[in-house]
């Protein structure tokens, strides 16, 4: 008897398991209709992701604050730390966040691969002008001739930051003007010790990585011609680059810069190479060494150096912007549009700038005496260089990683001269026209 | 007669009933087996026919992805990348932990502490351990090369030379031997004492005794770490990846450590080839199939089960 008593017990408990597991898989679901994402008081509830860690989320919460309190329509909710894999899952699954902010180069694959909105309408319906951002950020966005995000911010790569103490030391007064004397500047800094070794050096055109947007940009080169629809990674500028950083590996010697490099402090802490002066000059980004940089700092920022033979490329350099877009699966995509507006207004881009210490994308942001203060010192110079014609990217597309990937791939080898670079960025031209060609 | 097969139909009955009882009692475990592993699996293996980017419906291809991969050089590479770490891995590391378990079930004093000691490295993390280990791997001034540099040898640039990195990597791995150790010692402790006797007052050697005795008896066990160390050497993933941060890249220095679940995760993730990535996890399945075939086909000449003749 006990047993038939026990068994309906178990029964029960067991439905109940059961019962439960299931209700766990199609949580997302519901959880999405009824609460995260849905109405509440008459409000629209929408979220929106983001990569900053907790650290570096302040300025973006405060943004997300204001908007919130600017109007009574929309309330959004705020999500930090995601990397691009937890996004790719997300707007993958039934559950997408109505707003995502992520690197530029998620938008190429994302947007092919049918995640991504198309903002072409919401541009055209709300008259909203593109011609107000940065063209180098807004061509980013940029994906089959069609738009998919907005760059909320950006980075700029066009500096030459020095050591200014290892300047002094050698008796160089001001920085390399063309990459020619960046060449020269860099002999006069590199010290050996009495058994041959390296012991500082004046540059290494792949620290911290392996550049393959940054170099050509500097040399004028290009990726694609819309024109024959071909890859360009084997253009003359392109081949040159990477010629000119070969000449650093053949200047100093393949297994002494390795060497030295293994043993140079982490970038961004106190032991930077750049800091110690292990290293006297590396291309600098608007987020070096913020606190560093001031005029009786240790480290000088300068523009980044040009080819002698071609003065019309001074000022050059790449653009890196962070977008926001909306997911197709996206539930409130209206309301997810308004904030992204929000985002892109001169004021909002002035605050986040000044809270966060990052470029606008507006271009008429640049000029606004708000971000002329004096805490902010460090950036006035950076928010000039984004003013300059010469900025440019890497074009966006579907296939912009394997494209990425495989330049980087080849240019490690012709760095490492195992190929000359010409040989190298044939490959990548043979690697990368079958996906454009399967693409278009 | 009659009365015989009722009796029969009663049991069946029951036994229907408890069966019924039985099977709902793990239906929790059944439907989140068929949900969350067989579905996944026989999904994967749709997909790899397929070309799918998780967001587009699959469109199907038939056997190309498998075709295309015998002709992607980072396949192979991947795949060489990895077996070098299972093949010049796995037997030192196993051996490594065979010695250890020996000299830690010698009976000295403060034997306790020895083996905490030792098995203590398991417990640090992956990717702690890792970063730990590129420090004392620094060409400059990591411990390994100065230690090295005390006797007269140039340590090479471990992290950065594409001929070192897997090296480090297998030298790295000795460290996290603890638990094979630990399962050595528990299987160490089960070898009868009675035959250790017999072979003593027959006048074997200790070598003779670890040969005939002590390794046939725990042949079980190494059978056993072998297979589980052969599946996770395939499928390393996590110090490579931490190790390649060295030089800034996906692959490390010339893609050398570009390991085959590394290549996989690129092309899943990075490249949004799902359907490739389905079919180069479905090759790795097979290339571990086919490893561990022969391992269980040659284990019969090896490993001795107490008992059974």
């Amino acid at each position: 008897m006990s047993v038939f008593k026990n068994k309906a017990f178990g029964m029960i408990a067991s439905i109940v398991v059961t019962a439960s597991l299931l209700a766990g898989c199609s949580s997302n679901e519901s959880s999405t209709n009824n609460g995260a994402t849905g109405k509440s008081a008459g409000k629209v509830e929408i979220s929106f992701w983001h990569t900053y860690t907790d650290a570096d989320a302040d300025p973006i919460k405060k943004t997300v604050e204001n908007f919130n309190q600017s109007q009574d329509r929309i309330k959004v909710k705020i999500l930090g730390n995601q990397d691009p894999t937890k996004q790719l899952t997300a707007i993958s699954g039934g559950a997408a966040p109505d707003v995502v902010l992520t690197y530029w180069d998620n938008v190429g694959p994302w947007a092919d691969a049918g995640a991504i909105l198309d903002l072409t309408d919401n541009i055209a319906k709300d008259e909203f002008d593109i011609n107000t951002i940065i063209p180098a950020a807004m061509d980013r966005m940029k994906v089959n001739d069609k738009y998919y995000a907005m760059p909320f911010t950006m980075s700029i790569g066009s500096s030459l930051m020095y050591n200014k103490a290892a300047f002094k030391e050698a008796g160089i007064t001001s920085p390399p003007e063309t990459l020619e004397q960046l060449f020269d500047y860099a002999k006069q800094l590199t010290k050996r010790d009495d058994s041959g070794n390296i012991s500082q050096i004046g540059f290494i055109p792949d620290y911290p990585w392996i550049d393959n947007v940054f170099w050509p940009v500097i040399f004028g080169g290009s990726w694609y011609d819309e024109a024959t629809g071909k890859v360009t990674p084997n253009a003359e500028a392109n081949v040159q680059a990477i010629a000119y950083q070969r000449s650093f590996y053949e200047e100093f010697g393949q297994s002494q810069i390795d060497k030295f490099k293994s043993g140079m402090g982490k970038r961004g802490t106190p032991q930077d190479p750049l800091l110690t002066g292990q290293l006297a000059m590396y291309i600098g980004w608007e987020y070096n060494f913020m606190q560093e940089r001031t005029e009786d700092g240790p480290i000088g920022v300068a523009d980044f150096p040009y080819p002698e033979a071609h003065p019309e490329l001074k000022g050059s350099g790449m653009v890196s912007p962070r977008a926001v877009f909306i997911p197709t699966k996206a539930k409130h995509s209206e309301e997810a549009w308004e904030f992204i507006q929000y985002l892109m207004t001169t004021d909002t881009q002035i605050q986040f700038s000044l809270d966060g210490h990052v470029i606008p994308t507006i271009i008429t942001a640049l000029d606004d005496n708000r971000l002329l203060s004096e805490e902010n010192k460090t950036m006035w110079t950076f928010y000039e260089k984004a003013k300059s014609e010469n900025l440019n990217g890497f074009p966006n597309s579907p296939y912009i990683s394997e494209y990425l990937q495989s330049l980087s791939e080849e240019t490690e080898k012709a760095l490492k001269g195992s190929l000359s670079p010409q040989e190298a960025m044939d490959n990548v031209a043979d690697k990368i026209q079958p996906l454009v060609d399967k693409h278009s | 007669m009659t009365e015989k097969s009722s009796n029969t139909v009663g049991i069946r009955k029951r036994e229907r009933k408890v069966l019924l009882t039985g099977l709902l009692f793990t239906s929790p475990w059944i439907i989140g087996f068929l949900i969350f592993q067989l579905y996944p699996v026989a999904a994967s293996f749709y997909y790899s026919l397929t070309e799918y980017n998780l967001f587009k419906a699959p469109e199907w291809l038939g056997l190309r992805n498998y075709t295309e991969l015998f002709r992607d050089e980072k396949f192979y590479l991947s795949m060489y990348n990895t077996l070098y770490i299972t093949i010049v891995g796995v037997v030192p590391h196993l051996a490594y932990a065979l010695v250890m378990a020996l000299l830690l079930n010698t009976k000295v004093k403060g034997q306790s502490i020895y083996r905490t000691i030792y098995f203590l490295p398991t417990l640090v993390p992956a990717v702690a351990g890792s970063l730990l280990w590129m420090w004392l791997l620094n060409s400059q001034y990591g411990l390994i090369n100065m230690g090295l540099s005390y006797i007269g040898i140039t340590g090479p640039n471990w992290l950065i030379d594409p001929d070192w990195t897997k090296p480090s990597l297998v030298l790295m791995g000795f460290w996290g031997t603890g638990t094979i150790t630990v399962m050595y010692l528990a299987a160490l402790q089960d070898v009868p004492k009675m035959f250790y006797e017999a072979a003593e007052i027959d006048g074997a050697s200790k070598w003779r005794q670890f040969w005939t005795v002590t390794f046939p008896f725990i042949s079980p066990m190494t059978l056993f770490q072998l297979i589980m160390m052969l599946i996770a050497s395939f499928q390393y993933f996590t110090e490579g990846m931490v190790f390649a941060e060295a030089t800034q890249s996906t692959g490390g220095p010339e893609n050398s450590l570009l390991f085959y679940s590394i290549y996989l995760y690129q092309q899943a993730f990075s490249f949004l080839d799902m359907g490739y990535a389905s079919a180069m996890a479905w090759m790795l399945f097979m290339v571990v199939m086919f490893f561990a075939f022969i391992i269980f086909k040659t284990s019969a000449k090896w490993v001795y089960y107490g008992g059974d003749k």
